[in-house]
């Protein structure tokens, strides 16, 4: 992820004072979101559902 | 007798109990210990120990009138300070909470109470059970007792750190990512993760809804199982609990192991993240010993650490930003750099990868009920290193994520950290074990026999 890229989803995330006094720590939070895609695999299967599900009628 | 300080939670209850112990003479050994050894090791956020000594004379008193409150009546337990105790601050070791007062008990605070338990107080963590060591913070980090230049794990460091060194003989911790399990194999004691849903979160600050789970501290696997009876139970105000089976977890401590099918997941410590030598070899003779004792061990894959490591991540920074966002845009500066900078990760993350990463927990969940359809309990590495440095931020940084229990948090499973060994500079190793979900019962059977065939739980530090 590139500055402007950092700067730009920091800013729209509402992070304009972390961005003036940390830019060091919003880049690295950046990274470390940018990272963790990188090495997650995505279901190839169309059907495939999230966990955990909807449940009603339970936990409420 | 044992030496006060070194008594388990069942030996203190049952002597207490029989009037042979005053929780009163418990008390004070275990306060004046503290007084001696807290300065070195910073495991208390916020001792309470007046008010613990009259909770102790009043347990004194109750038991001499015949009325015994429950299991634990006397014992006293030291509380993860993300964990709400009525009339004490919940600061989750932050600035940003340094004058929040809990008005109720949290349900696993509540259900201790209930069974005559004392809490000492709130216990060191890493700010917000995330991040790491941190020396800019209101309060220390906690340290290692086997040696206090290290690091005790974390995030629930001070439950840690205070069991090994004999400051309390329970403590509650919570774990996101590993942070039962970390100090648990750092400090050498038993720490369990539960099936997520059986030990309410109602009254614990959240890290991440979906990874979370409260998990009993013991240095016994027995006194783990105990505790586990005792705060286990639907809760209907917490979404995530379940009514699970009622659970007798001690029930199964003197069965041993034959017959019992482990499946040992090799490649976490051997390709996924290659371990040190002395983790490497302190597992194998874990699995020979269990073979030895008439387990059958057989290799299991499931898939690699990395893509269990990125998912959980995905998930808790997401979660972890709803939580946090507000005061992050207000208040960047209250947090510490460690903290700040994990929780800050969900502002770049979106929507969709958040769904992306629970349809992948999916497949990672069928992947690990296929194998236990196959074995009874797994058996992997915990820690892939022994305890670092707590003054070098860079191996901190570096071994941090070096573990495998990450995985057991996607998926839910329950699982239990304990001591497979000591390294040649007498720092604990450390093994896991994973269960069905709702069978810790297995899980203590397994780890009650490796504990007594490794005299683990007569293995303390030596704390000056």
């Amino acid at each position: 992820m590139d500055k402007a890229t950092v700067e730009l989803l920091a800013r729209r995330a509402g992070l304009d004072k972390a961005l003036a006094q940390f830019p060091e720590d919003v880049a690295a939070a950046a990274k470390q979101a940018s990272d963790a895609l990188a090495k997650m695999k995505v279901p190839s299967d169309p059907r495939a559902e999230p966990w955990p599900p909807m449940r009603v009628g339970s936990g409420l | 007798m044992t030496d006060l300080h070194w008594m388990t939670a069942a030996e203190a209850a049952r002597a207490i109990a029989a009037r042979e112990l005053s929780p009163v003479a418990l008390m004070e050994a275990l306060l004046e210990r503290i007084g001696h050894l807290d300065p070195k090791l910073n495991v208390f956020i916020r001792l309470d120990g007046d008010a613990a000594l009259d909770a102790a004379r009043a347990a004194e008193v109750e038991i001499a009138s015949g009325h015994q409150r429950g299991p634990l009546h006397g014992v006293p337990v030291g509380i993860k300070d993300i964990i709400d105790v009525s009339g004490l601050p919940t600061t989750c070791h932050s600035k940003l909470l340094i004058d929040n007062i809990a008005s109720t008990d949290a349900v696993c605070v509540s259900r201790l109470r209930g069974a005559g338990a004392i809490v000492l107080g709130k216990l060191s963590t890493h700010e917000f059970a995330i991040g790491g060591p941190s020396f800019d913070l209101p309060w220390p980090p906690a340290r290692n007792p086997w040696n206090t230049n290290h690091h005790p794990g974390g995030s629930s460091s001070g439950s840690g750190s205070g069991l090994a060194a004999g400051l309390f003989p329970m403590a509650l911790g919570s774990d996101t990512g590993g942070s039962v399990r970390n100090p648990a194999s750092a400090c050498g004691i038993v720490g369990l993760k539960p099936t997520y849903g059986l030990v309410s979160r109602r009254g614990v600050f959240p890290l991440s809804f979906t990874l979370d789970h409260v998990g009993p501290m013991t240095r016994t696997v027995a006194d783990n199982a105990l505790m586990l009876e005792v705060i286990a139970g639907r809760d209907p105000l917490d979404p995530g609990s379940v009514a699970a089976p009622a659970g007798h977890y001690s029930s199964g401590l003197q069965l041993g192991v034959r017959g019992l099918r482990i499946g040992f997941i090799r490649h976490f410590h051997e390709q996924d993240m290659p371990a040190d030598p002395e983790v490497t070899a302190a597992l194998e003779n874990v699995a020979r010993t269990l073979q030895t004792l008439g387990a059958e061990i057989r290799d299991v894959g499931l898939p690699t650490l990395g893509e269990f490591a990125a998912v959980n991540r995905v998930i808790l920074q997401s979660e972890a930003w709803a939580i946090h966002g507000p005061w992050l845009r207000e208040r960047a500066r209250d947090y510490g750099r460690l903290a700040r900078r994990r929780l800050m990760s969900g502002a770049f993350l979106s929507a969709g990868d958040y769904v992306q990463a629970g349809r992948r927990r999916l497949e990672m969940i069928a992947a690990v009920e296929s194998a236990l359809r196959e074995v009874d309990v797994l058996l992997c590495a915990s820690s892939m290193d022994p305890p670092c440095r707590i003054d070098d931020p860079e191996t901190v940084e570096r071994t941090y994520p070096r573990q495998a229990r990450t995985p057991f948090n996607v998926t839910g499973h329950p699982a239990l950290a304990m001591m497979s060994g000591l390294s040649s500079g007498g720092l604990p190793l450390s093994v896991q074990f994973v269960g069905r979900y709702f069978a810790e019962a297995t899980l203590f059977q397994v780890a009650r026999e490796w504990e007594r065939t490794a005299g683990a739980e007569n293995k303390h530090p030596t704390v000056m």
